[in-house]
């Protein structure tokens, strides 16, 4: 090497060619030798052991359960305060799928997207496993001791205990609550709703002398008017209500009935989207349009009260008059329904479903609902009673005011100053961070306990495995500060043997009674009778020319809840935050919707982010994100509530990571923005909508991860053919057409290429999706995300159109005729003539003798040709391994059907696990499968039975019955792909032109 | 000069690191169908002497086969429907017998050593009934029948078509200990349900060679 002639001393050279370092291998041969080790060492390294797989069987066998098995437990939903009946199914000791109770009458047998999603918050890893002080570790006994000291203390001087709680439906814990109050003097139960109804209990106090809120029954409604109530989406019982309204609309057959929906309203929701005649208003018009509506009624009724000084009507006199003569007609079977916090506006309501004679028909009050309980002057009160410090203990139960109300973040300090704050929430939320003691709650499905949410229905809370953590349910806790041991199994029997069992005279013996009801998950049993006085006409004659007086600016302000975060109570459900909202198809955000008119206006676009500021200068203002909405008031912007909260903080790292991710949070760390502190008290009630804001520009821009991006399916003028009929894939006609018979879809006939080599001579298994029942509601999407362990994708890849549901639905808007909306799922249509299949080289795609279009991932190599030749676009890619860092969650997991893997296509199996296992069942007890024992996960919980599966080659399945419907058609039909999912055509109730 | 210096270092590193390995290698195996796989199970249950000798009905034990896709190790207690009196081998509480008649003392209680690990399983005590104070530790066994996750395997289906446990489990009442006989390849699944829609044992029976069947 010496002898080698050195470069490095050439300055001419160095300037223009600087010479390199000579590599410390030289080229090629090394290279090759040093890659043939390190292959070899990787390949010594790669033999590692076969992972061993244990068995673990039980030491001694329960006999009732053998593994392998689903067992189904009858429980009650705690997504929300409706409390629908459920069956808990669990696959070797943990609960994996809830669904609805189908002898529960209230659910039907159905659950929303909330209540199909909540089970993920019983593996959720956040939760508290043990109670808490001063944010530390502690013991149940320490905590106790503490907490009852303190509690004798404050209550020796007859100082003010608070416990504040949302809605509480179960009888037990009422009743616990009502032997707390009582022993501890001094002490009162405060009780909000996050998403209060509070006004129309006041109001009912005023017209029926009692407060309480009215059992809506709207089975029996062929008129139906809605005023800003989204009873459809998330107003207080939306599976009830769907349920009830689907009832009342059914186009086929010999009965045929189809009630007539107008709804008022200044956003589109999800209601507004079904209604047969939508009209907008802004939301301090709701009054005035009901008072002269009202006034038309009364006038029929021949009434001598006078409504007046509301201010002109803001829509249309024929319009009032048209709908007037509607509900008249339809007396006794109408209803009329508001969803506004003004006391007057629900007076009004309820003066006209009186002159309607709605009560006793579609409105029941002797068995009224016990959904919504809160009274939000009382929430308002002890604000005031907070700032002043007549405080001394607080106690939480089911709420977060701390997030939820207004003022309450600035009290922050005098909360933590009082004497005793302990909070029972489950997590460490925000209002839990600030108590003294955090005193966890079960899940419940850990928990024994019960819910009388709709009175004469009494449903049992039935645990469905032991509990996670050193949790303790409510009903215990409190008995511990009072000194008792009691278990929250024997507080509910004892509660049921003296206030439940009583109330039915059919079973003698408790025993009996109970197991029956274990048995069902809820037994009917009439309430003592509760005395309504008659309508008071009183009432109405106060509110003469009362009209609330409010201050206008340039905009109104409507705070509304979004159907999958609804409270913010489910902020931390990946799955929920991911829905797509059924209106904007937005996920992981919330966002200021402006009308088109009004974003023109302003001069901006979507993504553009504006403060919208309320109450002149107070400094309540928050930045967000534009939406521009159709078929919105253009002097309205809508904000969701339920975002920003802190324990979205964890979504950070949600999704894959790689080169070009960003993140799921926005610039504060958390999803989305709070705007709860733009609520306001107003006369003792939660005002949402009608509060005068401004509007700025800012120079932000925000993205947003909308899973739709075409909004109309109206072929523009210049590319439509001439002399060619449409085929539009979303057909629809009106109640009238369909009665009469002429087909809006014409059998579209074809000349076949394709040799019939699929005979099909077992099963054809098929689907029908019908247009007039679905709603939007999005239950079946996560449905269908549960039970077949469909991934979460993050912000980022939902924008990039990577989401993974294998239901989409598609939100349509059209402007002819007036703006109207519909929705379409949109799964696998399973097509005979699979255009997917065709162009798949590994043959990873293939069809079964049975009709299905199998996606077998073992065989698939990811080129995505089928998903390129899809003409529905349904198939989706496995972009990544997505991440399931959570481990707990990862119990939630389905283990009848595989979790794919980064670079596989999946897409809908009409949910095949279930086929197979009826089959298998049938093979076993050696009889046929029969005709409905197959359900699909998005059919078993549609609310508004809008899905149907079944076999097309038995022509007396009720599939092949409801295909016979003249609204049939398959979408896209003129490509000859014959897929097996067909839809009948959306039906609205409109007059003829 | 250095390439080889590096050579020589590589060799030296590999020789070393294949000395580590290969006296474990016996406890590796590779990736593949484990056909023939055997492994030590925590008690020495014998098939043979249980299935083969003493004729027990495979579904005495795997009763979840007719009712669940898992045909299911048996729990410890139904072992105990047998066990609570049979506590060791014939022979050997027969020597024991004669060597107490030869001593002129009652015969002591005998346990096999393998049965002892069931007893302390269940935390039983020296007359086998439940003591609290001994922990109770389920039975750990290593699973022979492995399918990947990607395959839907379900007993059901098969025992009601009427397919013999043998016909995948092999002759399990000759083996000492458990064994994974057949391939339980895709090739060796689809051959079988080719045959036997032409029957099994004369009754017609419906094996579908959809991909569907057992892929999803």
């Amino acid at each position: 090497m010496a002898d080698h002639p050195s470069t490095h001393g050439d300055s001419g050279r160095e300037d223009e060619f600087p010479e390199l370092v000579e590599p410390e291998i030289s080229p090629r041969r090394s290279f090759l030798r040093a890659a043939g080790f390190t292959f070899a060492g990787g390949l010594l390294a790669g033999c590692s052991r076969a992972p061993v797989e244990r068995a673990i069987p039980f030491l001694e066998k329960p006999e009732a359960i053998t593994p392998g098995r689903a067992y189904f437990y009858a429980s009650a939903c705690a997504g929300c305060t409706a409390g629908c009946g459920i069956l808990a199914k669990v696959r070797d000791g943990r609960p994996v799928k809830l669904e609805g109770n189908p002898e529960h009458p209230l659910s039907q047998g159905r659950l929303c997207a909330v209540g199909q999603a909540s089970i993920l918050g019983l593996y959720d890893s956040a939760r508290l496993k043990h109670p808490l002080k001063q944010s530390k570790p502690a013991s149940w006994e320490q905590a106790d001791r503490e907490i009852s000291e303190s509690l004798a203390q404050i209550s020796r001087n007859r100082r003010g205990i608070y416990l504040v709680s949302n809605t509480i439906t179960s009888p037990t814990l009422r009743r616990q609550i009502g032997r707390f109050l009582d022993r501890f003097p001094g002490s009162r139960h405060v009780v909000y709703d996050p998403l209060s109804s509070s006004a129309i209990l006041d109001a009912h106090l005023e017209t029926h002398g009692a407060r309480l809120l009215p059992r809506y029954r709207f089975h029996k409604a062929e008129v139906i008017a809605g005023f800003d109530a989204d009873f459809l989406g998330t107003w207080i019982s939306p599976v009830e209500f769907a349920a009830g309204y689907r009832a009342g609309r059914s186009p086929d057959g010999p009965d045929a009935r189809f009630s007539y929906h107008v709804q008022f309203e200044s956003r589109l929701s999800l209601t507004g989207a079904k209604a047969d005649k939508r009209v907008v208003i802004a939301p301090h018009e709701l009054t005035a349009a009901l008072a002269h509506l009202a006034a038309i009624l009364s006038a029929k009724a021949n009434h001598t009260v006078k409504l007046s000084g509301f201010g002109p009507a803001p829509v249309p006199d024929a319009l009032l008059a048209g709908l007037a003569e509607r509900l008249w007609e339809a007396r006794g079977k109408s209803l009329v329904i508001c969803g506004s916090q003004d006391v007057r506006t629900q007076v009004i309501t309820n003066f006209l479903n009186h002159l309607l004679g709605n009560y006793g028909a579609t409105i029941d009050l002797d068995l009224p609902s016990h959904q919504r309980q809160g009274a939000d002057r009382d929430a308002e009160a002890l604000l005031a009673r907070l700032k002043d410090g007549r405080v001394d203990a607080l106690f939480f139960h089911g709420v977060n005011p701390v997030y939820e109300l207004p003022g309450w973040d600035a009290v922050a300090q005098t909360i933590q100053r009082i004497a005793l704050t302990v909070s029972l929430s489950g997590t460490l939320d925000e209002t839990a961070e600030l108590a003294h003691y955090v005193c966890p709650d079960h899940h419940p499905l850990e928990s024994w306990g019960d819910s009388e949410a709709v009175s004469g229905i009494v449903t049992l809370v039935q645990p469905a495995i032991r509990p996670l953590g050193k949790t303790r349910s409510v009903v215990e806790s409190l008995g511990a500060w009072m000194g008792e041991s009691q278990s929250t199994y024997d507080q509910l029997r004892a509660c049921w043997k003296q206030d439940v069992f009583p109330r039915q005279s059919d079973v003698r013996s408790f025993e009996e009674f109970w197991e029956q009801s274990v048995q069902d998950g809820f037994a009917k049993v009439p309430p003592a009778r509760r005395q309504v006085a008659a309508f008071r006409m009183a009432a109405v004659g106060n509110l003469a020319g009362a009209a609330r007086a409010r201050q206008q600016g340039a905009y109104s302000l409507a705070l509304y809840p979004k159907l999958a975060m609804l409270d913010g109570r489910h902020a931390a459900n990946p799955w929920l935050q991911e829905l797509p909202d059924p209106i904007s198809k937005i996920t992981w955000d919330n966002y200021a919707c402006l009308s088109p008119a009004a974003a023109a206006a302003l001069n901006v676009k979507d993504g553009d982010v504006i403060q919208v500021e309320a109450g002149n200068g107070s400094g309540r203002a928050v930045e967000a994100p534009v939406l521009v909405q159709p078929g919105q008031h253009d002097r309205v912007v809508a904000l969701a509530l339920g975002y920003g909260r802190k324990v979205t903080e964890r979504f950070a790292r949600v999704g894959p990571e790689w080169l070009y991710g960003k993140s799921t949070v926005g610039p504060n760390g958390r999803v989305g923005v709070r705007v709860n502190h733009l609520l306001t008290f107003t006369e003792g009630a939660l005002e949402y909508a009608g509060q005068p804001v401004s509007l700025r520009k800012t120079a932000g821009t925000r993205l947003l991860a909308a899973t739709q991006s075409q909004h109309t399916i109206e072929e523009p003028s210049r590319l439509r053919a001439q002399g060619i009929q449409p085929r539009p894939i979303l057909r629809e006609t009106s109640f009238h057409q369909s009665r009469t018979g002429s087909n809006p879809s014409p059998a579209h006939e074809e000349e076949d290429l394709w040799p019939p080599d699929h005979r099909f001579s077992k099963h054809h298994w098929g689907m029908a999706v019908d247009l007039a029942a679905c709603t939007g509601c999005s239950a079946c999407v996560i449905a269908c995300q549960v039970e077949n362990n469909i991934p979460v994708v993050g912000k980022d890849e939902a924008r990039r159109h990577r989401e993974m549901h294998w239901i989409r639905l598609d939100r349509y808007y059209s402007e002819e005729g007036g703006f109207a909306v519909a929705y379409q799922p949109m799964m696998c249509q399973h097509c005979e003539h699979a255009s997917c299949e065709t162009v798949c080289p590994a043959l990873a795609t293939v069809h079964s003798e049975e009709g299905l279009n199998q996606q077998i991932y073992n065989r698939c190599v990811g080129t995505r040709y089928c998903a390129n030749n899809c003409p529905y676009k349904v198939r989706r890619f496995n972009w990544f391994d997505y991440r399931r860092e959570d481990r707990l969650q990862n119990m939630v997991l389905n283990p009848d059907i595989a979790v794919r893997s980064r670079g596989v296509m999946e897409k809908c199996s009409f949910c095949i696990q279930r086929i197979q296992e009826a089959k298998i069942e049938a093979k076993r007890r050696g009889v046929p499968v029969a005709d409905g024992d197959i359900e699909t996960a998005c059919q078993q919980t549609c609310p508004s039975n809008a899905i149907l599966f079944g076999d097309l080659n038995d022509p007396h399945s009720a599939l092949s019955r409801l295909l016979k419907s003249p609204r049939r058609y398959r979408v896209l039909e003129e490509l000859n792909e014959r897929p097996s999912v067909h839809y009948l055509a959306l039906v609205r109730n409109r007059e003829e032109t | 000069m250095r390439d080889r210096i590096l050579t020589a270092i590589l060799l030296v590193a590999s020789g070393y690191a294949a000395l580590a390995v290969a006296p474990r290698m016996n406890g590796y195996r590779l990736p593949g169908i484990h056909q023939g796989y055997a492994p030590v199970q925590p008690i020495a249950y014998s098939h043979r002497l249980h299935a083969g000798e003493l004729q027990v009905a495979c579904l005495y034990c795997h009763s979840a086969a007719e009712r669940s896709r898992h045909a299911g190790i048996p729990a410890a207690s139904i072992c105990m429907n047998c066990h609570k009196q049979v506590t060791a081998s014939f022979g050997a509480v027969r020597q024991e017998e004669e060597l107490a008649e030869k001593a002129k003392r009652k015969p002591r209680p005998v346990v096999s050593p393998e049965l002892g690990k069931l007893y302390a399983a269940l935390g039983l005590n020296q007359t086998l009934d439940r003591d609290p104070s001994l922990p109770q530790k389920p039975i750990s066994w290593v699973r022979v029948h492995n399918l990947p996750d990607f395959v839907y395997f379900d007993h059901r289906a098969h025992v009601a078509a009427g397919v013999a446990c043998q016909t995948c489990h092999g002759p399990v009442e000759t083996m000492e200990r458990m064994r994974q006989h057949a391939s339980l390849a895709m090739g060796w699944c689809v051959n079988c349900h080719r045959e036997a829609n032409r029957g099994i044992n004369g009754k017609a029976v419906e094996a579908s060679i959809d991909c569907g069947t057992c892929h999803f």
